[in-house]
């Protein structure tokens, strides 16, 4: 009997690989939600409409929490944040492990450098800033 | 905000399903708007010696547009809940969706020394040690257990000077945070 293919359609299906170790048969981890929009990693932050490469996510490398590129480069935005993890309030840095330089990593890069210089500055001028607020 | 939904409308919602089935013992959702970005909430301290069971404290939440990433605007607000009596609600007693019991008693703004006597808080949570993983569910419960720890029968020392000139929003304020005790 001879089989001729017609028409055929793919299907494949994709997720983040977020464990530190690799694992990325352990499906636990799919539940997890980015900490800023509460939606899941596999998903989309507010802003986005298809998940995948344009939206991409953050592994943290000092702590080892992972957010939505674009939900914690606009928590690092503000100067509250102090460039510090939502989660763990320790300092927010990542895994450079994306080949590509995009224009919103370079973003994200500026700012943990920016409220980098802002501590180092907090820290030098530490007395001065205790002063003025025993003033007010 | 008019109209049209919060960028983060997916999160409020979770946070609004989350508060509206397990509820919070103490914490009771009185009023929420459509867009869930405006939320009253009656909290009951029991069995404490400063606060009686006739006190009613609100505690108004206002989700604003850059929530998450800014914190909710939160104070006490002087709230009176409609109250049903039982008469009405034998007449047209189908009518009522759901029973709500609304106890009977005062509305009052709760004395502590970090609540000053128009309803705004000083707490470092709903200011400058705001991050996104807080919510409104952290806020009430930080808030609940700010009351029932309190034994102090008064308000913040420059109350009387504070009230005269705050702004109408209290994220206006910068609060110096210099108390941990309490």
């Amino acid at each position: 009997m001879k089989v001729k293919i017609v028409e055929w359609h793919g299907f494949s299906t994709w997720h983040w690989k977020l464990a530190a170790d690799g694992d990325a048969n352990s499906s636990a981890y799919v539940d997890e939600l980015c900490g800023i929009c509460r939606v899941a990693f596999d998903g989309t932050c507010p802003n986005c409409k298809y998940p995948g490469d344009d939206c991409p996510i953050v592994l943290g490398s000092g702590c080892t929490h992972n957010f939505h590129l674009h939900c914690i480069v606009k928590w690092l935005e503000q100067d509250t944040s102090k460039g510090l993890c939502p989660m763990c309030r320790q300092i927010f840095t990542y895994k450079e492990s994306y080949p590509d330089m995009t224009e919103e990593l370079a973003n994200l890069k500026t700012l943990i450098d920016g409220h980098r210089v802002m501590r180092e500055r907090y820290t030098e001028d530490n007395q001065e800033f205790e002063a003025f607020e025993e003033e007010t | 905000m008019a109209g049209g939904r919060h960028p983060f409308y997916k999160r409020l919602l979770k946070e609004y399903k989350s508060l509206s089935t397990n509820s919070l013992s103490g914490i009771t959702m009185v009023k929420n708007d459509e867009n869930l970005t405006e939320f009253i909430f009656r909290i009951e301290v029991t069995n404490h010696t400063l606060y009686k069971k006739e006190d009613l404290f609100h505690l108004s939440i206002i989700i604003t547009s850059e929530y998450p990433v800014d914190s909710p605007r939160v104070q006490f607000v002087i709230f009176d809940e409609i109250v049903i009596d039982d008469d009405d609600k034998d007449s047209k007693g189908s009518e009522n969706k759901d029973t709500v019991v609304v106890p009977n008693g005062v509305p009052k703004i709760p004395i502590h020394p970090h609540v000053y006597s128009n309803g705004h808080i000083c707490l470092n949570l709903l200011g400058e040690d705001w991050t996104p993983a807080c919510s409104i569910e952290s806020v009430l419960l930080s808030i609940q257990s700010m009351l029932n720890t309190n034994d102090k029968n008064e308000r913040p020392p420059d109350d009387a000077a504070y009230v005269k000139r705050a702004p109408l929003n209290p994220k206006s304020t910068t609060f110096i945070y210099h108390d941990d005790t309490v």
